[in-house]
């Protein structure tokens, strides 16, 4: 979040952080980290108490940890209305900082430097990204799978529900085996009458961005001991089929696979 | 080091209460295009901020986090 707080900025976008920690152990931490944001201190957990987020499941007798929330970010916008929120199941899921800036500006960014792929095939340009901090795999660090189609002037593609014999857009995450998937997120779709089946389809034309959120569990990216290796790839698959107004091309299935490094964790969080 | 159901390794045992989940249905506070509850807290440096004064017409992230200490 440090590193990442230039970012927020040049979006104009502020950042705030609340802890039951008091001033002096913010301070010090701030101090420490280099930290230029707001760290809030919520000694009491009156305002983690006032949003309805204190974790329940610590009692007063649990000592020095309880007070504290079920973590989890609000993004708002200019009129401090909620645009997008997220909390997990567990306090190990974490979203890298750019999904809040995506989420506050309402567009997906693929910067230069994240590492990604290109396909496609007839008009239509698919790149795929991996977007979020360093796009480094952590233990319940969420970063984004993003696969953008850029489509040539006419062509649509299809999100879901679909009728029998159109193939919806999809992108799957295949591996390996400890990358969890979250669900995909994908923008609304366009209804498209179409006369001969007498049906609204749900497509999408010019440009579509699809994420899919995931992060590591498991053996991936333990906290335990330090990664064998430097480097894991993610494997996924995009399916899709592109239509104009008369005619369809053939549903695509395409395989991609992007180097992402291995995290390094000096401190494995409680 | 103990690993839970989700694949988590953490120092913690697996039912300490520092590991527990959000439960399902659980209430997340405020819901999309609610108005964020405004709230004066001091920071780090000891000053008074108002949230929605401090953000004036800016778009905001609001991180609740468990600590800084531990």
């Amino acid at each position: 979040m440090r590193s990442a707080h230039a970012k927020f900025e040049a979006n104009g976008i502020k950042l705030y952080a609340v802890s039951y920690d008091d001033p002096k152990a913010l301070r010090e931490f701030a101090e420490a980290q280099g930290i230029t944001y707001p760290l809030l201190s919520d000694q009491d957990s009156t305002v983690i108490k006032q949003y309805g987020i204190l974790n329940t499941q610590v009692s007063p007798d649990d000592a020095f940890i309880y007070g504290i929330p079920y973590p989890g970010v609000f993004v708002c916008d200019e009129d401090g209305l909620v645009v997008s929120k997220f909390f997990h199941d567990s306090y190990k899921k974490r979203e890298s900082p750019e999904a809040f800036i995506d989420a506050a500006l309402g567009h997906i960014q693929i910067e230069e430097e994240v590492p990604q792929t290109s396909g496609g095939d007839e008009g239509i340009a698919i790149t795929a990204a991996v977007r979020g901090g360093n796009s480094s795999l952590r233990q319940g660090i969420i970063r984004n799978l993003v696969v953008r189609f850029a489509l040539k002037d006419g062509l649509h593609l299809y999100g879901e529900p679909v009728p029998t014999g159109l193939t919806a857009t999809q992108v799957t995450i295949l591996g390996p085996q400890d990358l969890q998937s979250l669900p995909t997120k994908c923008p609304p779709t366009t209804p498209l009458y179409h006369e001969i089946m007498d049906i609204n389809l749900n497509v999408w034309s010019d440009e579509v961005t699809i994420v899919v959120p995931f992060y590591p569990a498991g053996d991936l990216a333990t906290e335990a001991v330090a990664p064998a290796t430097t480097a894991a790839s993610i494997d996924f698959e995009v399916r899709y089929q592109a239509c104009n107004e008369t005619e369809c091309l053939l549903p695509r299935t395409e395989r991609f696979s992007i180097d992402l490094p291995l995290g390094v964790v000096d401190i494995p969080s409680l | 080091m103990e690993r839970d159901n989700l694949g988590f390794d953490a120092p913690a045992p697996v039912d300490h209460p520092v590991r527990a989940s959000l439960p399902a249905g659980a209430g997340t506070g405020p819901a999309i295009g609610e108005r964020l509850p405004d709230f004066e807290l001091p920071d780090a440096f000891g000053r008074q901020i108002r949230f929605h004064d401090d953000r004036g017409n800016a778009k905001a992230a609001l991180v609740f986090y468990r600590s800084a200490v531990w």
